[in-house]
């Protein structure tokens, strides 16, 4: 049995069927080329931001990566606004001077997707020596991959966050692939980041990422642990990622029937269903109205974004500054 | 002051000796920065030689009235160093430029010597190709004969560039120093260095300012603009910034003095029958719209004079488009009446008139002033008798018409008056010559004397 | 006003600061020494004695001793700046700014403007940089035209205790990221500082001699010398406005240009090697803007395209002097024009 009432499912479920709507509309429109830039899809991943996310509040704060509308979604980030940012608009969440791959919130909380692997986790770090000094009890999740957690900068913050005893939360969604290359070859501790961690000190989670409720219960623990002092903790997450590194990366390092095979089985929005079938407490038809709804918001974030106005010429020199 | 060798100064490129004419001060004396020490003549000028700094005359070595060579030494100045010193200063000594003085000179009478004689081929020397060097420095010291066998190079590697060759060829640098300032005091106004400097210099308080610089500064434009606006009590001076116009003409006027070498060629003309032809036609046309008829029609046929003078380029104009000056009030205005020669006088009367109303009520365009070959000012309406205009560039010439007055002639031997104008003709002498000029004159003199033909 | 040196500037600036608001911390490796030993905190206080007596009165809380993991603490400070705090992080050698360089400048200084504006990052790094003690090549560089070149950050270099003062409580007030470059032979400087509270806004250039000759642009260390360099030529009647940059960004155009409009002559000394240098910079600053102005090319006295050697007559030579200076100075006064 879960810990959780009704409407935190349907809100967990909301979250997640958000940001599953949200990618999937978004691999779609970026075939028209409307879209510049650069886009990291998180479709697949949903259980591992909100499974997190849902015990955050806005006073807490996650640094994110490049495949960051998830925790962006998940954190709390006004859609309509995300998809102008992403579409370059004036009124986009960065006005249009970020984009995907620097898409913020930091009042909020949320400090930014990054477009540099492995560069959240020292920024994590710093925000959680912030909330130790603030003292109540906030909390600083450094979300990575299983690319980034081979950077030395995230060896450098685990360390740091340890020597300091600082309330960092270090999750690592290994998705199995860092760009075009497996998990197996890239991580000498092949698949199993977890032990990293540990290794640096600090206590360290495993759970499913494609199962919310998986993710969500060992998170409980996670911050229980670090709300009250217990320093700073790790959690790897086993995820998929549906779609490829980037869009228009052509997943050649993909085996066969592989695509087919994690979103028939490791869906989990699917996999929420069948469990709240299970517990009972919430019906699929309450599930389906949600999804229209969600469709309704990113049909309006969609049509929106494609209307709205770009920033003016004058927007490039404002904004370096506060005041020069 | 350490020992400083006072040497005959080179004041312009060909000056190669000067004579010292007399000592404003005694040897043994001290001078102070500013005060004059000697007079120095050349054929040109008598200069006053001021003191840089302060020091003193230890040793004078040139007598008044001895003419020396450029570089040679005049004197000593210094301190208070023992006599023994200066003489081995004086022993010491070599001019610098002397070698360079003396190549000059040679390069003058060689050339002098080149105007009349057949000149000779001679062997261009062979350049040294192990000579590392830019393209364009090795044809400029070619050109010049400039002797690179011994140049330092400024490029990498000792690379000798242009700007070694063409320094070679340059007088040593003699720069008036304006020396150490006291420093201005600390303030707590927020004000750039230089606008601290020039507030203390104009005795202007910073506190009364408000600074329109970077971040709220005041600036030296913020000072500048209280001292212009502060009046002296014994009455007040209007400060007027120069208008973009008057600017332009300003800087314009000033490239063409100091560019162009202007001649000038004066004739007076009679005027009795031009006065009464018009006076026939029933004055439609006026005596400045004869004149430009007069002027068409002599370009026509001295087309020397009708020219243009780009850089080392003479461009001959195929029409005669004369500028017409206009006075306005807000400065002089050069419309241009297009292919003057191909209008009847009439067509001259209406289109100087159209350009001259356009010209005042600031409706002219762009293309009404571009171009021109030739200007033809008037100041005879307001009585002026005789001037020299100053050419526009790129013309080649300028014609400058005063009023008609009676004046007595030679009429066959008797004496009689009538009106006179007295024409002033500019001319730049790179390119047109006098015997052009004169041509010119004299055709047109003689289209206003009889003026059947305009 | 009271004499001290330029470290006990620092020194002063930071503990009042620390004092005045709570969410000034200081990071930085052996900022306060001894942790985790037997000898126990504080065992050095900062190796160049900047941040002695902080732990005693701020704490391990706001006073951190980091491991030697420069992206680490750069980046924390960054972070802790994101979420309101005002950092005060230190690289011990300027050289380091290699190891930590993605969160100094594409994190750093990019913040602000990816975020659309809607964010501050008031982080205050101070580095501690220069040639001339011996340190070789890794542990001497200048670093700064480099850090002057990143749009959204601030630089700024003292050159005297009382610009110490001035310029580190600006930075640590103000709520853009700065680097603070602090010479490593200079710490011991001493000069007057103004009591109470002191601050010097960037941008805002100081003319420390003034004449009417040459104008010499420049900072840090090399003010000292060019104004040894500008007294010598004093004496010979030749008058030199030397300009103490302060700060290389923002940069204090309007003192350059306005100096050189009235020398003519253009010096400017930079302790670095010549290409893409702040020499370079300032050098082409003054001819585009001032063109017409100059009697004479910009003459840039700075080291040569090399590392920093080590033995010291090989240092020496690689460093400008005021005797290198002031040959300019008179190079740019003989120039034929």
């Amino acid at each position: 049995m879960s810990q959780l009432g009704r409407d935190d499912m349907l809100r967990a479920y909301r979250q997640m069927a958000t940001i599953r709507a949200f990618e999937e509309r978004l691999h779609d429109e970026i075939k028209t080329g409307e879209i510049a830039g650069f886009t990291h899809l998180y479709a697949g991943q949903e259980a591992a931001a909100v499974g997190v996310c849902e015990h955050l509040a806005d006073d807490d704060y996650i640094v994110s990566t490049h495949r960051g509308h998830g925790h962006c979604i998940a954190k709390g980030c006004d859609v309509k606004a995300m998809m102008k940012e992403i579409y370059g608009r004036a009124d986009g969440l960065c006005k249009g001077k970020g984009g995907s791959m620097h898409i913020a919130d930091v009042s909020i909380g949320m400090l930014g997707a990054n477009g540099i692997v492995g560069a959240g986790a020292p920024l994590a770090v710093g925000a959680a020596i912030s909330a130790k000094l603030d003292g109540k009890g906030k909390v600083s999740v450094a979300f990575s991959g299983d690319g980034a957690c081979n950077q030395g900068t995230t060896f450098e913050a685990m360390n740091l966050a340890v020597v300091l005893q600082v309330p960092a939360i270090f999750v690592f969604e290994n998705n199995h692939y860092s760009e075009h290359t497996g998990v197996e070859y890239s991580v000498g501790t092949a698949n199993d980041i977890a032990s990293r961690a540990e290794a640096f000190g600090m206590k360290a989670w495993r759970a499913n990422g494609c199962d919310f409720f998986s993710t969500f219960e060992a998170m409980r623990e996670v911050l229980e642990h670090v709300r009250s002092g217990g320093g700073p903790a790790a959690i790897e997450l086993d995820t998929e990622r549906f779609y490829g590194h980037f869009e228009g990366d052509p997943q050649r390092y993909r085996g066969p029937g592989e695509l087919d095979r994690i979103r028939e089985q490791r869906d989990c929005l699917k996999a929420f269903r069948e469990r709240v079938g299970e517990y009972g407490n919430v019906t699929s038809d309450e599930l389906d109205a949600v999804d229209s709804e969600v469709a309704q918001l990113i049909e309006e974030a969609v049509s929106e974004a494609k209307s709205a106005p770009p920033p003016p010429p004058e927007q490039v020199l404002e904004d370096v500054y506060v005041s020069y | 002051m350490p020992l400083k060798a006072f040497t005959m100064p080179k004041w312009g490129i060909e000056m190669s000796e000067g004579t010292l004419a007399e000592w404003m001060t005694e040897e043994g004396a001290p001078f102070a920065r500013g005060q004059v020490i000697a007079l120095i003549e050349t054929d040109k000028i008598t200069n006053e030689v001021e003191a840089e700094a302060d020091g003193k005359l230890v040793r004078i070595l040139a007598r008044a009235g001895e003419t020396l060579p450029v570089g040679a030494l005049l004197a000593v100045f210094g301190g208070d160093q023992p006599a023994a010193e200066v003489d081995a200063f004086v022993a010491a000594f070599r001019p610098a430029d002397a070698r360079m003085a003396a190549s000059d000179t040679e390069d003058m009478i060689a050339d002098a010597a080149a105007e009349t004689a057949i000149p000779s081929e001679p062997e261009p020397e062979a350049f040294d190709d192990r000579i590392s060097i830019s393209p364009a420095a090795r044809a400029r010291a070619t050109e010049a004969r400039v002797d690179v066998a011994a140049m330092a190079g400024s490029g990498r590697g000792g690379r000798i560039m242009l700007q070694d060759v063409e320094q070679a060829l340059r007088p040593a640098a003699e720069p008036r120093l304006n020396g150490p300032f006291a420093p201005v005091p600390e303030t707590t106004a927020f004000a750039s260095p230089v606008a601290r400097r020039l507030a203390l210099r104009h005795g202007i308080d910073l506190a009364s300012l408000s600074g329109t610089g970077p971040r709220g500064r005041i600036c030296k434009e913020d000072v500048l603009a209280a001292a212009g606006s502060v009046a002296p009590s014994d009455g007040a001076v209007e400060v007027v910034a120069m208008t973009p116009m008057r600017k332009a003409i300003a800087r314009r006027l000033t490239e063409a003095k100091q560019q162009i070498p202007h001649f000038y060629l004066r004739r007076h003309v009679r005027a009795d029958r031009l006065l009464a032809a018009r006076e026939k036609a029933g004055k439609l046309a006026s005596i400045n719209d004869y004149l430009l008829r007069a002027v068409a029609i002599a370009l026509r046929e001295v087309p020397a004079v009708n020219i243009q003078v780009h850089g080392a380029a003479i461009h001959r104009m195929p029409s005669a488009d004369i500028a017409i000056a206009v006075a306005t009030d807000k400065g002089l205005l050069t419309p241009v009446l297009r292919a003057a020669e191909t209008l009847s006088l009439q067509e001259i009367a209406a289109a100087s008139a159209e350009l001259a109303a356009r010209a005042r009520s600031s409706k002219l365009k762009q293309e009404d002033i571009q171009g021109g070959s030739f200007s033809v000012s008037n100041l005879g309406p307001f009585g002026v008798e005789q001037f020299d205009a100053i050419i526009n560039p790129p013309q080649g010439a300028i014609l400058a018409v005063g009023a008609a007055r009676p004046e007595p002639i030679d009429d066959h031997g008797a004496v009689r008056i009538v009106p006179v104008l007295h024409l002033s003709l500019s001319c730049d002498h790179r390119a047109i010559d006098g015997a052009d000029g004169a041509r010119f004159l004299a055709a047109l003199a003689k289209l206003i004397e009889e003026p059947e033909r305009l | 006003m009271v004499v001290m040196s330029i470290r006990e500037a620092i020194n002063r600036t930071i503990a009042e600061e620390m004092e005045r608001d709570a969410d000034v911390i200081a990071l930085g490796e052996d900022i306060v020494g001894g942790m985790g030993t037997a000898g126990g905190p504080e065992a050095i206080g900062g190796i160049w004695g900047a941040t002695g007596g902080l732990y005693a009165r701020f704490g391990p809380g706001r006073v951190i001793d980091t491991p030697i993991s420069e992206s680490a603490i750069v980046g924390a400070a960054a972070g802790a700046a994101l979420a309101g705090k005002r950092p005060i992080a230190e690289l011990m050698f300027a050289d380091f700014v290699g190891v930590s360089l993605d969160q100094l400048w594409n994190q750093m200084a990019k913040f602000r403007y990816m975020f659309g504006g809607k964010t501050r990052c008031p982080a205050v790094i101070r580095l501690i940089y220069g040639a001339g003690m011996n340190a070789a090549a890794q542990h001497s560089q200048s670093v700064y035209a480099m850090m002057t070149a990143i749009p959204g950050l601030k630089i700024a270099l003292p050159a005297t205790p009382a610009d110490a003062k001035g310029l580190l409580t600006e930075a640590i007030r103000g709520d853009d990221p700065v680097l603070f470059f602090e010479h490593k032979a200079m710490f011991g400087v001493k000069g007057e500082v103004p009591e109470g509270e002191h601050r010097v806004p960037f941008g805002h250039a100081r003319l420390t001699r003034e004449g009417g000759d040459v104008t010499i642009v420049t900072c840090g260390r090399m003010v000292g010398f060019s104004e040894k360099a500008a007294d010598k030529l004093a004496e010979d009647g030749i008058g030199c406005d030397v300009i103490d940059l302060r700060t290389t960004s923002p940069l204090d155009e309007e003192a350059i240009l306005d100096s050189v409009e009235l020398t003519g002559r253009l010096v400017v000394v930079d302790e670095s090697p010549p290409r893409c240098s702040l020499a370079a910079d300032i050098a082409a600053l003054v001819a585009a803007k001032a063109f017409t102005a100059l009697k004479a090319p910009p003459q840039m006295v700075t080291a040569p395209h090399t590392p920093i050697p080590f033995a010291r007559e090989l240092e020496r030579a690689w460093l400008p002097s005021p005797a290198k200076i002031e040959a300019a100075a008179r190079a740019a006064l003989a120039f034929r024009s």
